[in-house]
Order: C-alpha cells, then sequence, then structure tokens
C-alpha cells in the first residue's frame, strides 16, 4: 500500500512538472468563412424546417496551426522537433442567431507536419505516437457548441502543425430570420505531454 | 461474484461514460490553456435566404370534384348529385416560411377565373394542428365566399414551418353551393398565395 501510494504521489508531482515544462507556442487561425445560403440549399417541400437542408462551407474556409514560439536563437522549427507534445483543439461559437445548428470538422492527418521531417519521427519508440492528427467523431460534422463558456473537442494532433483546414456546415431552421449575421468562432488549444 | 468481475464492469461503464462522450473544455479558464496552448477566433458571416413555400396537400393530387356521379346514371331515372351543396375537408395547407428582418407574412386565397353566376364556394379553415412542426397558427375562422379578388385565409404570423402532409397545418372546408348544377370553366383553379 505504501509502494502504491508512492507511485501515485510520483505520478503526480511528475504530471505537474511536465506541465509546466511545456514550451509557448503561438496559435494561427486564417479565412474569414462566408456562410452564404445559395436559393438551392433552401428546403422545397412547404412545411419541412429548412434545418433538414443545410448547406457547407469550403473544406478550407479556415485553416489554423500551431507552432513553438523561437527562443533567441534556436528557430521555430528547431523547437518543433525536438520538443513534441500533444495538442487538443476545441471549438465555440459566440453570437450565432438562435435556432442555427453550425458543424465543423477535419479530416485525418489533414494539414501539415511542422518541421515536415523530423528526428522525432525516426525514433524507434515515440513517446507520444506518430505525429499524426486525429479528428473527433471519426472525421465527421460535430455541433460547434454557441456557447461563450463551453467547447467541443474538434481533433487533437501530435507536435506543431500548419495549414489544418476546417470545413462547416449551417443547418440553419426556418424560424430564424433571413439576413446576415456575424458570428465569432473560437479556438483553443490546449498542450499536453500525457499520452 | 468475483472481485475481477466488480472491477470488469466499473471500467466496463467508466469507459462507457469517458470514450463516448465529447471533450468539453470550459474556455474561459485560462489555466486550462495557458500553458503551451493558445486562444485564438475569427469572424465569419452568415447569410440566410427569405423563404416562402405553400403546399396543398394532398399533392399532387388535391383536385376537389363535385356533381355528377356518371357511374350512377341510368336512362329513364332522375339524375341525381347535378345540384345542391358539396362539401370537402380533406385539404390540408402545409407552407415553411422565414421572414426578412422579422417581417410576418399571411396567406390569401383567390380564384384564378371568375366563379359563374349560380355557383357560391367558400372557404374556411377548420383546424390548425402541428405534426413535426413549429409555428404558431393565426387563421381567420370565418368562412369566405371565393372570388377573383384575393382574400385573407391565414392571418399575420412569423417564420416557422407547419409540418408536411395531410393531417398538419391548415385543414380546409372548401363548400361548393350549386342549386342548378352548372359547371365551372376549363382550368379552373384556387389559388392560394403567401406574402
Amino acid at each position: 500500500m505504501k509502494n502504491l501510494f508512492i507511485i501515485t504521489v510520483s505520478f503526480l508531482l511528475s504530471f505537474s512538472y511536465s506541465q509546466a515544462q511545456i514550451l509557448a507556442g503561438t496559435l494561427n487561425v486564417t479565412g474569414m468563412p462566408s456562410f452564404t445560403q445559395s436559393v438551392n440549399a433552401v428546403v422545397v417541400e412547404a412545411g419541412v424546417d429548412d434545418a433538414s437542408v443545410g448547406f457547407e462551407s469550403n473544406f478550407d474556409a479556415t485553416k489554423i496551426g500551431f507552432v513553438l514560439d523561437p527562443i533567441l536563437l534556436l528557430s521555430s522549427s528547431l523547437l518543433c522537433e525536438q520538443n513534441v507534445y500533444r495538442y487538443k483543439v476545441y471549438i465555440n461559437s459566440v453570437n450565432a442567431p438562435a435556432n442555427i445548428t453550425i458543424e465543423a470538422k477535419t479530416t485525418v492527418n489533414s494539414g501539415q507536419r511542422f518541421p515536415t521531417v523530423s528526428i522525432y519521427d525516426t525514433l524507434l519508440i515515440k513517446p507520444l505516437g506518430q505525429r499524426n492528427l486525429m479528428p473527433s467523431n471519426g472525421g465527421n460534422y460535430i455541433v460547434v457548441p454557441n456557447n461563450a463558456t463551453q467547447a467541443v473537442k474538434i481533433m487533437e494532433f501530435i507536435g506543431c502543425r500548419k495549414d489544418i483546414p476546417i470545413q462547416f456546415r449551417i443547418k440553419p431552421s426556418s424560424l430564424c430570420p433571413a439576413g446576415t449575421y456575424n458570428i465569432e468562432i473560437k479556438y483553443t488549444v490546449v498542450a499536453s505531454l500525457t499520452l | 461474484m468475483k472481485n475481477t468481475d466488480y472491477i470488469l464492469a466499473a471500467l466496463f461503464t467508466l469507459c462507457f461514460a469517458v470514450c463516448g462522450a465529447q471533450e468539453i473544455l470550459n474556455v474561459t479558464i485560462s489555466s486550462n490553456f495557458i500553458f503551451g496552448g493558445g486562444q485564438q477566433s475569427n469572424f465569419a458571416t452568415l447569410s440566410l435566404q427569405p423563404i416562402a413555400i405553400l403546399d396543398a396537400e394532398p399533392d399532387p393530387s388535391n383536385t376537389i370534384s363535385f356533381g355528377l356521379n356518371s357511374t350512377t346514371l341510368e336512362a329513364g331515372l332522375p339524375a341525381t348529385g347535378v345540384g345542391g351543396i358539396a362539401t370537402n375537408e380533406n385539404i390540408w395547407l402545409n407552407y415553411t416560411y422565414r421572414g426578412v428582418n422579422f417581417a410576418n407574412a399571411k396567406i390569401y386565397v383567390r380564384t384564378n377565373q371568375i366563379v359563374p353566376a349560380g355557383i357560391v364556394i367558400k372557404i374556411q379553415v377548420i383546424a390548425a394542428t402541428s405534426i413535426g412542426g413549429s409555428y404558431i397558427p393565426n387563421q381567420n375562422s370565418s368562412p369566405i365566399t371565393l372570388s377573383s379578388a384575393e382574400q385573407i385565409l391565414i392571418n399575420s404570423f412569423a417564420s416557422g414551418y407547419t409540418g408536411n402532409g395531410l393531417g398538419t397545418g391548415y385543414n380546409l372546408r372548401i363548400t361548393v353551393e350549386n342549386q342548378s348544377g352548372l359547371s365551372l370553366p376549363s382550368g379552373f383553379e384556387i389559388i392560394y398565395e403567401i406574402k
């Protein structure tokens, strides 16, 4: 029992210490998505809600990336090669109108590893696994919560990564008035050293 | 039950709760992403089309027939069903409406040709129900004597949808008073319009 306690405490301390060791990075978000409903994307059967139709954005309506910040003479590329972490990406929206459902997705291994080639890839045992990207929900759409507080995980990836495309699908209920709306879409990246 | 069974059951329950659920993050707690993570946002614009579609169910078989039943005619006997009053209560109006900037709409009714003298056609909303729809009924419950001039059948209503098919939306009663057994002109139609 004593040994078990020591192991547990050691593990927890190690975890806390590891978090503090994670280097700072920059989340880059590009693209100003324009979700414009065409006349062909409108419900055609009277009595049916327009949300049953929905319409999609381009597959790369937004691109995101996360790389470590350079430190003095050490470049981002070098730091990303030598410091591989797990990154979880969460998404939420703010100020979306009522009766609108926004969904988002990306695909397996979308975007580009940074750097493209790394010593980490040649390791016999890779502590966090391959530098891959795993989308949530198997790459199918997930609902983006319209909530300033709560965000849902859309993907996770190992190591720095650039130009990850995100596609959106909008399901607008007929209850939502026609017009133009501005919506803020937020991305939050959480880094860790855990498996 | 062995202890191992309990442990397996607990693990299975835990996995079901954790593995099957989407990961949610409270993005207002900066400590969630401050160690090596980040937070950014971009803005999207959403443009929705106005919708105003209306359907008289059953569709396409919503023709209303009154008058002589040729299968019951027999030479030498009186021709029954030629004149009198006939009623049809099997027509349902379905609509899907999305207004611009919260503008309401109405549903009007008229005929596409002048109703022949000697024939009176009345229309009345006798029920409003919703199966899978989302709308607030606001019908004109009084019988309307049809003419080629448009008259209000459904009073002002907001964006919504009635549900599709028979048994949902507005149930109409159409009465034809035709004491002289006259015929309607070819191509005679009852027109419903949402605007």
